[in-house]
């Protein structure tokens, strides 16, 4: 048997292939096109971006309705009147319309939910609904696990027990704005993700053998009137669960209940009235909390990067592309070799 | 023996450092062994006769695997990393992330390890399952290798290898001679004569054996090659006990040769036998570059450990803030805290270093490997050889050689010598008939052999006669032509002519001489103790030889007397020119035309002898061979001394009848190669064993020296004879030209090289031997040959590659940083020992300036991205910790992290090492100044990897805060939803690994198939892992943070106008320098790939690039040498003249080596060389001992 090697394309490496050389006048067009392609673009997305209106308002240190003296953040820093209702004012007005879908979101810095021992606490499979012990209950949700008695916390956890509870009524004149608590987590987790335990159509039940986490005032059935919304289902609750990326975040808080005649076409031009139930004390650690209105594009919310990050790549590809587009007209009358010395 | 044998046996207390193992080795065998052969009754147990060279075998394969693969720190690295995983809390990513890739990576080594060794299983079996005819219950039976035992007889026959260390009995030969060829064991051209003891000699058949048994006394099995010590007692106990030594000695790993079959007792078996003991495990060789990646996996663990520290302290500043933060726990600050946030951190970052990495390396390597071996222009037909690459741990290696050093026999040389050309009187014959046949053919030359008119054709057939009689052949008429006896693996040494005649001669010059007189119709039949019969066109001429004046190195040359059939007594003699000259009678002729021949003969490297006669009296002759000739040989003091004397006598008065020149044949492409080589900027070095004559003469045949070239010859036997010479040669040089190339060649001889390695003559000897642009050593031994490698090696910090085929290369093999073995005769030893064996020196060029400057630049590609790639996602988790509080929070899911190695980056590398082709395998051979780029180490080294660490930095922070930026207002939907960490981990880690893709890409200048499937492939891969992952909670558990990850990131607009602006943002810069860099500082690999493009030959070019460089100094050096040496005696070869000889005549030569005198014949063996033809008479048939 002879042992000379096979012929093929592969073993003698003759495989076909494509020799790309990135020379000047090869690659100068690219660059033209993608500049052509990329400065329309941009300014596309910076126009869209500049026409969503954006309210923000920063109501960290409101005074308090109930006591005008007082600042609400200085009553939460108080242990003792934590029981105490506190409630703020925002008065807002806008000169142009918010038209189309609006969304109401609370912000807050400096507060870090994704430090690690924050996200890690928390027991998914409690929350898909399935029933667990002492036991059974996620260790990753120590401290925030189980009472001294062996009760479990629904939802057991870090994230869920500073679950942010201030509430917003927004009023125009004398009628309330309907905000909806729905449709603002992802579906996939409102589906998939976040399931009470059974049974579910009947949730006191469903978390009899539960408590709820140390420093809620609600128990988690009762965070809505809804059932559909009440529970681990709680849209709030799912939103606050997933884990934001920076100390510097914003979560939906409700949207625009665009069914009445009324705000069919969104907010019009007006003075409006936010009343926040001041409850969540950001103070201790420095944090802000900002109230939030905005309008979205088809791109999602506010945002100038996009369109400025294509304009200013396209705008250095269109300088260096008529740079290597000379240089090669200019190249073609001299060749030069260097010898790498 | 030739003085290469001697130096083996060298005593320690030598200045030649003895190699390592031979204390321990020689220490644990000093018992003897006793053993019985034809004894059926005595039960012997001695070692099988197998041998095994595989690494592993079932049982041991799991424990010795994990040891190797955890005595790399690498592994342990990653073995620590998995443990700290285990403490609980610790882990940013889960306990078993680090888990599943290592065991993962360790099944893929252990996969390539099983095929590996399964491959030497298979070798081993090859040769453990060769056929041997064994003596047993009274007959010969055909059986295997490993059947053999120690003590049986087995029947070796010619052109087959002894099974086992064999003690000669008998042999077809008279007196139970035979001949074996040991170039496996040192790499000499000339056969060997052993010869069983008198006792033995008559066992002749099947019956003499079976009335044979006794038993065999000898030291227990040692390394040494040359040592046997045993006595040998017949017919039992009651024998009597004779001496065996090592002429009875048929060692494993020779060649039974010119011998019909031989009977031996086996000694010793497989790995006992003195091959075997000899053959050390190769030394585990590591590649330049692998040593560099290991520096730079240790600077990354630096990095690793610095950047983990920095990032505790972090944590320790940031907890320490004067704020509550009462969302989370209370974590433990102090001493403990501290420590476990480094263990967190250090396992956050222990990526930087790929883990892949090596097993991807193997991979690359073992594959590259293939290529090697699959290569068809590395196979040589004749011999079913292809390359083969015993380690794949150097293909990168082969690639950054700056010297070669060579064996000469049967590496340049095949090994095998044909007669070329002759002057006769003073014309030259042969010259035409060179072009198309390669051996000697001449119309005119026939013409007056078979038609003889003037006085000319009378010298003709002195000539002839003088081939044919004068000399220690021995013929043989082999009855028939059986295939089965006679392997037919090298056809040329058993030259059957009509009357199938074959020629035994431990000299091929000897041999090819007297073939040609047969081709020319001198057909030298018969040979009797007291006659030689020459068949001389057509009818049978006796001679009677009187005497035979032997060959010796110092006598350089040989002369019979014989009485030719007209009853006239002459002297025949060959032998060197100037020992001739010397004796020519005065009036003898043509003395300066056959000098100027020889001139022209040596030029071309062929070995050359001159041939003169005489005629003597009877009665001068008679008084000489009773007065004399009688004394001197019945001298008992140096009888060799009076020989030489009274030979003296009557080698005087010849008369010079010409030359002949004798072609030692060249491999295929020899001088093209050293050419090519020569222009890669490899200096070659020729290391041989053989004479100073013979490896000159090489030399220029391969166009290694050529005329222009002055020589430097030092022949010096004193420690200050060495010095002064070097020191005076080095003035000659001057010292702005040291260490560069000059047109000078230096040829050095052992005894020289012994003083000249003392420590303090070895840097000046250096600094004269990088000053000359060819080195030649000649009768070096085998340590020696490793010294000088290790001398260059160490000196030099230069990449060194040895090329050899005998045993006696083997320790410069395994001293060089890659060994390379000529192959194609089985088992050779030099092949085993080899990293690379291939089967001509030709294929050398495709070896280093395809196969080693590919895969140089592949690896550097492969191993420059596998860290940039680590880095460029890895340190995106250090700039994330400035924004989590240095919590060790990961931005990604634990598990794609873990898979970023195994399954979306692990393509791009393979491909980048498998498939990457700089310029085409033609233009690589075709402009060896393309070598340069490998073999200076531009494309990787500490330099070229900190500016890779520097961009993958830089893109790490554009991939984090680009898409940063991109969700700073988290609003990342139209219907006002927001993400999360994970979203925004996963947009990154998306644009990671296109970015890193697309880099692969960028740096791929050929894109085959492989580098689109690898590109695309992993880039859709990881589209496909995301979509699936994310839908793996909760059916299964793991992953909830993944749940619905996909079906949210891909619905995001925001996600898209990234996916289109980010990548080709972030490698704009890479993409820009590659482009700028082909404009302004073009280097000769992209001119030529431009060229390669359009289809223009790219000679120009590289022409005028080597000019540049070259011109300067060629200038320089003419002006310097071009009056001196061997260029004048080139031009003007008539007037070779004292005034022209070299400036300094104790540099050069002690003899002038123009004209090409070289001659190879067995010196001081165990049969000389006027017993041997006393013994032999080809008249009688020879026994088949059967």
């Amino acid at each position: 048997m002879s042992r000379k090697p096979e012929n093929t394309a592969f073993k003698q490496q003759r495989i076909p292939a494509w020799h790309p050389l990135l020379t000047a006048k090869s690659v100068f067009p690219t660059f033209l096109v993608v500049s052509v392609a990329f400065i329309p673009i941009g300014v596309v997305l910076l126009v869209n971006s500049q026409n969503i209106i954006e309210i923000m308002h920063d109501y960290t240190d409101c005074t308090s309705v109930e006591d005008n003296s007082v600042l609400c953040s200085s009553v939460r820093l108080n242990q003792s009147r934590m029981e105490e209702t506190c409630t703020c004012q925002i008065n807002v007005s806008f000169d142009t319309s918010m038209s189309g879908d609006v969304f109401m979101y609370y912000g807050l810095t400096n507060f870090f939910q994704n430090h690690r021992r924050y996200v890690k606490s928390r027991d998914d499979n409690q929350l898909i609904g399935q029933h667990v012990t002492q036991s059974t209950v996620s260790s990753e949700c120590l401290p925030f696990a189980y009472l001294p008695n062996g009760t479990v916390f629904a939802p057991c956890g870090a994230i869920a027990n500073s679950l942010f509870n201030d509430s917003f009524t927004m009023i125009r004149d004398t009628t309330v704005v309907p905000f909806l608590q729905t449709g603002i987590a992802w579906p996939t987790d409102y589906s998939q993700k976040f399931n009470n335990p059974s049974p579910v159509n009947d949730l006191s039940q469903a978390f009899s053998s539960y408590i709820r986490p140390l420093f809620w005032q609600r128990n988690v059935e009762d965070l809505d009137t809804v059932t559909s919304n009440s529970g681990y289902q709680n849209e709030g609750l799912i939103v606050w669960m997933r884990a934001a990326a920076f100390s510097h975040f914003r979560k939906p808080y409700g949207r625009l209940d665009r069914s009445s005649s009324e705000f069919e076409n969104g907010l019009s031009v007006g003075n409006y009235i936010i009343n926040v139930s001041y409850n969540y004390p950001v103070t201790a650690f420095g944090g802000h909390k900002r109230f939030i209105l905005s309008t979205t594009n088809w791109m999602g919310g506010k945002n100038n990067f996009l369109g400025i990050a294509y304009i200013t790549f396209g705008c250095v590809c269109m300088c260096i592309g008529v740079l290597l587009c000379c240089l090669h007209y200019h190249a073609r009358k001299r060749h030069v070799v260097h010898v790498d010395k | 023996m030739e003085e290469v044998e001697l130096d083996f046996q060298m005593p320690s207390n030598s200045v030649v450092p003895q190699s390592g193992s031979s204390d321990s080795s020689s220490q644990e065998n000093l018992g003897t062994r006793t053993l019985h052969f034809n004894c059926p009754n005595v039960e012997q147990s001695f070692e099988r006769n197998r041998i095994s060279t595989g690494k592993y075998n079932f049982a041991t394969f799991i424990p010795l695997f994990l040891f190797e693969q955890f005595r790399k720190a690498f592994n342990i690295f990653f073995l620590i990393i998995c443990i700290l995983q285990q403490i609980p809390g610790v882990s940013p990513t889960g306990r078993y992330t680090t888990i599943v890739p290592l065991t993962f990576i360790l099944l893929v080594a252990a996969i390539k390890e099983i095929i590996e060794d399964y491959k030497r299983h298979r070798a081993d079996d090859a040769v453990n399952n060769r056929l041997i005819e064994v003596f047993r219950e009274g007959k010969f039976t055909e059986l295997r290798w490993t059947q053999v035992i120690v003590g049986d007889i087995v029947k070796v026959v010619n052109g087959n290898f002894f099974p086992g260390d064999l003690v000669l009995l008998s042999s077809s030969e008279p007196q139970a001679m035979c001949y074996i060829e040991t170039s496996n064991l040192d790499g000499e051209t000339n056969l060997k004569i052993r010869q069983g003891i008198p006792a033995t000699t008559g066992l002749q058949c099947s019956e003499d054996l079976n009335s044979l048994s006794g038993s065999i006394e000898c030291e227990g099995p040692n390394r040494h090659l040359y040592d046997f010590c045993g006595n040998i007692k017949l017919g039992g106990d009651s024998g009597r006990s004779i001496p065996l030594g090592p002429d009875q000695m048929l060692l494993r790993g020779a060649m039974l040769r010119n011998t019909q079959w031989i009977y031996g007792v086996v000694v010793y078996t497989g790995h006992e036998s003195k091959l075997m003991k000899n053959a050390k495990r190769a030394p585990l060789k590591m590649s330049n570059l692998d040593r560099t990646t290991n520096m730079q996996i240790w600077f990354l663990m630096v990095i690793l450990i610095i950047i983990s520290l920095a990032s505790a302290i972090g944590s320790e500043v940031w907890k320490k803030m004067p704020v509550d933060r009462w969302y989370i726990d209370d974590i433990g600050s102090g001493a403990r805290g501290f420590f476990m946030e480094l263990l967190t951190f250090i396992i956050l970052y222990n990526n930087l270093v790929p883990i892949s990495l090596l097993v991807t390396l193997e991979l690359v390597k073992a594959i590259q490997a293939v290529f090697i071996n699959c290569d068809l222009d590395m196979y040589y037909e004749p011999s079913d050889t292809p390359a083969m690459a015993r380690t794949s741990n150097l293909n990168e290696e082969l690639g950054q050689v700056k010297y070669i050093f060579s064996d000469k026999t049967g590496t340049l040389t095949q090994n095998y010598m044909e007669f070329k050309k002759c002057s006769i009187a003073g014309v030259k014959y042969g010259e035409t008939a060179n072009q198309n046949g390669d051996t000697f053919s001449d119309e005119d030359f026939l013409e007056r052999v078979h038609n003889p008119k003037v006085d000319q054709d009378d010298y003709v057939r002195k000539f002839i006669t003088i081939m044919s009689v004068c000399h220690t052949v021995v013929p043989e008429h082999v009855k028939k032509l059986n295939s089965n006896s006679i392997s037919n693996r090298d056809e040329t040494d058993f030259d059957l002519d009509m009357d199938n005649i074959q020629y035994q001669s431990s000299s091929p010059d000897e041999a090819a001489i007297v073939k040609a007189a047969r081709k020319m119709g001198f057909i030298f039949s018969i040979r009797t103790p007291t006659h030689v019969t020459v068949k001389a066109l057509g009818k049978d001429e006796s001679y009677e030889i009187l005497n035979v004046l032997e060959f010796s190195s110092t006598r350089k040359r040989m002369s019979v007397i014989v009485r030719c059939p007209d009853g006239v007594i002459r002297l025949l003699c060959k032998g060197a020119d100037n020992v001739i000259c010397e004796r020519l009678s005065p009036d003898s002729h043509f003395q300066l035309e056959t000098e100027n021949h020889l001139r022209e003969f040596a030029r071309e490297g062929l070995r050359t002898l001159c041939f003169a006669q005489t005629e003597l009296d009877e009665d001068a002759y008679m008084e000489w061979n009773k007065g004399a000739f009688y004394k001197a040989s019945t001298a008992v003091i140096d009888r060799e001394g009076q020989l030489e004397a009274a030979y003296d006598l009557v080698e005087k008065n010849l008369d010079l009848i010409g030359a002949s020149a004798i072609e030692d044949k060249l491999q295929d492409g020899v001088p093209e190669t050293i050419a090519t080589l020569a222009k890669a900027d490899i200096k070659i070095w020729v290391l041989t064993g053989d004479k100073q004559e013979t490896a000159i003469n090489i030399a220029y045949s391969c166009k290694l020296i050529t005329e222009k070239m002055s020589l430097i010859i030092l022949n010096e036997t004193t420690l200050d004879g060495v010095r002064e010479t070097i020191m005076e040669a080095l003035n000659e040089i001057g010292s702005e030209f040291l260490r560069q190339e000059n047109d000078v060649a230096l040829i050095v001889s052992g005894m020289t090289l012994k003083h000249a390695l003392c420590a303090d003559v070895q840097s000046s000897f250096l600094d004269l031997a990088l000053s000359c642009k060819a080195v030649v050593c000649c009768r070096v031994s085998p340590i020696q040959k490793a010294e000088i490698v290790d001398l260059v090696k160490h000196r030099c910090k230069a990449i060194t590659l040895a090329i050899g085929d005998g045993a006696n290369d083997v320790s410069m093999i395994q001293a060089a940083h890659v060994g390379v073995g000529i192959s194609g005769h089985e088992g050779l030893q030099a092949a085993n020992s080899s990293d690379y064996s291939i089967a001509q020196f030709a294929y050398l060029q495709k070896l280093l300036l395809v196969h080693g400057a590919w895969n140089y630049n592949r690896l550097a590609k492969c191993i420059l991205f596998s860290f940039y790639k680590n880095i460029c996602l890895y340190l995106i988790e250090l700039w994330f910790a400035f924004f989590n509080g240095f919590s060790g929070q990961i931005l990604f899911d634990r598990w794609t992290i873990s898979f970023y190695n195994m399954f979306f980056t692990s393509l791009p590398p393979l491909s980048l090492g498998l498939f990457e082709r700089t310029c085409s395998s033609e233009n690589m051979m075709k402009y060896p100044q393309l070598y340069s780029i490998s073999q200076r180490a531009v494309k990787y080294n500490a330099g070229v990897f900190w500016k890779m660490f520097a961009n993958s930095t830089v893109h790490s922070l554009l991939l984090f805060f680009l898409p940063t930026f991109l969700l700073w207002q988290d609003v990342a939907f139209s219907d006002g939803k927001v993400g999360g960490y994970l979203f925004l981990g996963n947009f990154v880690y998306t644009y990671v690994v296109i970015t890193v893709c697309l880099k692969a890409g960028m740096e791929s200048a050929t894109w085959t198939i492989f580098t689109h499937l690898s590109v695309w492939g992993s880039i859709i891969v990881w589209f496909a892992f995301f979509g699936a992952y994310s839908h793996f909670f909760p059916v299964i558990p793991i992953g909830a943070e993944m749940l619905g990850q996909a079906d949210n990131v891909l619905a995001s607009p925001l996600f898209w106008f990234g996916l289109i602006l980010l990548p080709p943002a972030v490698l704009f810069r890479d993409l820009l320098w590659k482009v700028f860099r082909r404009r302004f500082r073009k280097s000769v690999v992209e001119e030529v790939q431009e060229m390669e493009m359009e289809h223009i030959d790219p000679t120009n070019t590289i022409m005028q690039a080597a000019k540049q460089s070259l011109s300067e100094k060629a200038h320089l050096l003419k002006n310097m040498f071009g009056v001196s040496g061997r260029s004048v005696a080139g031009d003007i070869p008539l007037e070779i003249s004292e005034e022209h000889r070299p400036i300094s005549s104790s540099v050069r030569s002690l003899q002038d080596p123009n004209l090409g005198f070289a001659f190879s014949q067995e010196e001081g063996g165990v049969v000389s060389q006027s017993d041997l033809i006393r013994q032999y008479n080809s008249e009688r048939s020879k026994p088949e001992g059967n």
